[in-house]
């Protein structure tokens, strides 16, 4: 019996041990959390599908990270949700000449920590996005950032660049302040010190990152007073807790759920444009995709509507172009391939593909990839040609893409600054073969030299007509099979009011409040 | 019995090797590159190779485990490829939730289990103990995704009773150790009911009974101490595996633990964090090992007296 008692007392100091020592990493539940009531909410939730990896916005480029960097920086020009470029950080710009723009700083502009804004901290800030590999491509442009007082800088480019404002409006590209940087050195990324409408208070790591009001933001207080960011990995979760009430706002409802959060009576679904383009790739170094009539015959063999309807629940619209109709100098006239497999047919006889030809197509394990996979397998057996799907992890595929390794493949691209440079010079130019973007290994000497241009040339005018003619050449030679700008959606109780979507993803919660 | 459990702390020493040098190799061996994970899929070549150079990646493979070895050795387990934080302080940050987890539902599972295992074996054949072997079986053969998500429906969704996801308050770990609990208890269950069923039929539990003892003392204290041999080991092996293996149920209830930072490490090829992770499981698991051997010599003097010898 004594043993026995022994052994019991063993077990239970063992796991009261545990208990005690999981209790030590775990605070209790933290005064003033939401607890339903409306009359007291001012706590807004907002769960998304995975844990930020960085506050640094100058050490990634991911869209979780982003999402909360967006609340706690400002960048020196903004883009609003119709993507028109207003004054941010910078009060006013000028530009000098065709490589030097002058830039006024706002004045009174308060940091989190009580730092006022200055000059040197925008220099200080472009010269460390210029260093860092993540986002030094989003400034590459750039040659020197020059100081002339407290609150004006002269920036200059390498050779003249049209879409400078707009890449200075990526959320890459957030002014930090040089005193908070230096002294938290390699762990700045989980104290975060910007100019924005709210501070960092505390990161969980794999749960929850929690904001505050900025009672000094230069365009005035927010109205909620605490933003938590949690995280919620599974779709149908996020949709969960927006039932039960535990979630204010929830990104990205999958197609499934969208219907229940859009019936529900105490709840919304907002929905918008994104800034995205999904697209099948080829490989136009290769037989036989480097047959023009081939690609063409492919295009035509694809029914894209299809794809829209079956795969993403109608959340996409049918591309015309590489680049969607929110990025500036958009080309409306295009036309997209339609759906014709009698001429798909007869233009694969003409390329001397009577009789189809085997290929393969490689997709990573992306759910809506490896169904459209399956789809343009089955409509290319149509037309004779055998189509094998490869599902590819992540990284192999893509470094198996920039090799050239492949003969079709599924991609998407997101023209994160709205300015067709971004969206069109990675992928077609042919400087960019490979890992770049260019993994259609795509060459046409007049599209380099119309994207040259565009990049080039200051006024929108002729940015315009180079890009519009550049566009129509690209789609007529045929690359790639453009499928669908993706839509973007987000699910909200009926009581938050003034939450707008921004095509690039990350939305603002500045303006949001409770009825 | 010191002697012994220092032995067996020093064999931790190339089990930990072994592990790593495993981890280590699949890790280096399969496709895809860290630098381009990490850069994304419009990252220019160059960067991608400057990046590979500074992260030590165009050194021989050997060069770069003896490397880990040596600023493990020094307790520097190097900073996460995609956070940028260290390493060890993610997971020191994550791994009390997955203790907290395992824990209540190993709890759970001995509470449901050897109480249901010894009256199914005291009452073999009997309707109670029919029930208790189907739900055993349910319980082993369900899906603990499934499960989960089913726990969710009913009770934040349909009663609004408890939380939906996260670490959020002491109510929040109710559902997730339920169903990690679940499955481990429908182990232990039947692991109580074969060892009881053994046990009751040996000589001595007889002679006690011809003693005139009563039977509920047979049960308790006679038989149950022998019973309870191999269930320890279950138990600790549950909640050895319960501490590496919980992704599923952390998935679903969105629980910060390392369980899932482990799978995601392994997503962006984060070798550091995946390794460290590794390195703290197998730590972790051994002391478990060590800790149920211990619990044998006090529950079985037999064993007791060979560690004395």
């Amino acid at each position: 019996m004594i043993k026995n008692k022994k052994f019991i007392m063993i077990l239970s100091a063992i796991m009261v041990f545990a208990l005690v020592l999981s209790a030590c990493g775990t605070k209790p539940a933290e005064e003033g959390e939401p607890t339903g009531d409306k009359a007291v909410k001012d706590t807004l939730v907002i769960a998304q599908g995975a844990d930020a990896k960085s506050l640094d916005p100058h050490a990634t480029n991911d869209q979780p990270s982003s999402r909360v960097s967006k609340q706690i920086y400002n960048t020196l020009v903004e883009s609003t949700v119709d993507m028109e470029l207003v004054p941010g950080l910078a009060e006013s710009w000028n530009q000098v000449d065709e490589t030097t723009w002058e830039f006024n700083i706002r004045k009174g502009v308060k940091f989190h920590n009580g730092e006022e804004l200055k000059a040197s901290d925008v220099k200080f800030s472009i010269d460390r996005m210029l260093a860092s590999k993540k986002v030094a491509h989003i400034v590459e442009a750039i040659d020197s950032v020059e100081v002339i007082d407290d609150y004006k800088v002269i920036i200059k480019t390498k050779e003249p660049f049209g879409p400078l404002l707009a890449h200075l409006s990526h959320t890459a590209t957030s002014i930090v302040n040089e005193k908070a940087v230096t002294e938290a050195g390699e762990n700045y990324g989980q104290n975060p010190v910007g100019t924005g409408p709210f501070k960092f208070v505390s990161w969980e790591a794999g749960d929850k990152i929690t904001l505050e009001r900025f009672d000094d933001y230069y365009k005035g207080p927010a109205n909620v007073k605490t933003v938590v960011f949690r995280n919620i990995t599974e779709g149908t979760n996020r949709t969960i807790g927006l039932e039960t009430g535990e979630l204010d706002i929830a990104y990205e409802i999958e197609p499934i759920d969208k219907d229940r959060v859009a019936n529900h009576e105490k709840l919304q679904l907002i929905e918008g444009p994104s800034l995205s383009m999904a697209y099948i790739g080829m490989n136009n170094q290769k037989e036989p995709f480097n047959n023009e009539k081939v690609r063409k015959a492919i295009n035509y063999a694809i029914n894209v509507d299809d794809i829209i309807t079956a795969v993403l629940n109608g959340a996409g619209q049918k591309a015309n172009s590489p680049i969607g109709p929110r990025v500036f100098a958009h080309n409306d006239a295009l036309k997209p391939y339609e759906y014709d497999p009698a001429k798909a047919k007869e233009l694969l006889k003409e390329a001397g593909y009577e009789n189809g030809f085997q290929t393969t197509i490689w997709t990573n394990d992306n759910p809506v990839r490896m169904q459209i996979a399956q789809i343009v397998q089955a409509q290319l057996k149509e037309i004779g040609i055998d189509v094998a799907i490869e599902p590819l992890e992540w990284g192999s595929y893509l470094e198996r893409t920039a090799k050239g390794e492949h003969d079709m493949f599924i991609l998407g691209w997101v023209t994160v600054t709205a300015d067709p440079d971004y969206g069109l010079y990675a992928l077609y130019h042919s400087s960019q073969h490979g890992g770049a973007g260019n993994r259609n290994f795509y060459t046409n000497e007049e599209v380099d030299k119309l994207l040259e241009e565009g990049r080039t040339a200051i006024d929108p005018e002729k940015r315009t007509e180079a890009y519009k003619k550049a566009q129509e050449i690209i789609v007529n030679d045929a690359p790639d099979v453009l499928l669908y700008y993706g839509t973007q959606n987000v699910g909200a109780q009926k009581s938050v009011k003034g939450f707008e979507l921004h095509p690039a993803g990350h939305h603002s919660v500045y303006g949001v409040s409770f009825e | 019995m010191h002697k012994y459990i220092f032995r067996r702390l020093l064999l931790l020493i190339p089990v930990l090797l072994g592990v790593t040098f495993i981890v280590f190799t699949i890790m280096s061996f399969t496709p895809g590159d860290p630098a381009q994970l990490m850069l994304g899929e419009s990252a220019p070549p160059e960067a991608v190779e400057q990046l590979r150079a500074e992260m030590g990646l165009d050194d021989p493979f050997i060069v770069q485990y003896l490397r880990f070895v040596g600023n493990a050795i020094k307790g520097d387990f190097g900073r996460s490829y995609t956070t940028k934080r260290e390493v060890f302080s993610e997971i020191f940050a994550r791994f009390p939730n997955t203790l907290i987890l395992a824990a209540v539902g190993v709890a759970i599972a001995v509470a449901i289990g050897i109480p249901v295992g010894i009256i199914s074996a005291t009452r073999q054949y009997s309707l109670i103990d029919s029930i208790s072997m189907i739900g055993a079986l349910l319980g082993v053969s369900m899906p603990n995704f499934w499960l989960g998500l089913m726990l969710i429906l009913v009770f934040s969704v349909g009663l609004g009773w408890l939380p939906f996801a996260g670490f959020e308050s002491a109510k929040s770990i109710i559902l997730p150790a339920i169903t990690l609990g679940t499955g481990a208890a429908a182990i232990i269950t039947r692991m109580t009911r074969s060892s009881m069923l053994e046990v009751i039929r040996q000589d001595y539990i007889r002679t006690a009974r011809a003693k005139g003892v009563s039977e509920k003392k047979v049960v308790n204290k006679h038989a149950l101490k022998n019973a309870l041999i191999p269930v320890i080991t279950v138990v600790g092996l549950q909640f050895g595996y319960l501490l590496g293996g919980a992704v599923l149920t952390e998935t679903v209830f969105s629980w910060p633990g390392v369980g899932r930072l482990l799978v995601e490490a392994i997503r962006q090829k984060d070798t550091p964090t995946v390794l460290a992770s590794v390195v703290f499981m197998a730590t972790t698991f051994s002391f478990v090992n060590l800790l149920v051997d211990i619990l044998y010599a006090y529950v079985d003097p037999r064993i007791k007296s060979q560690y004395s010898k």
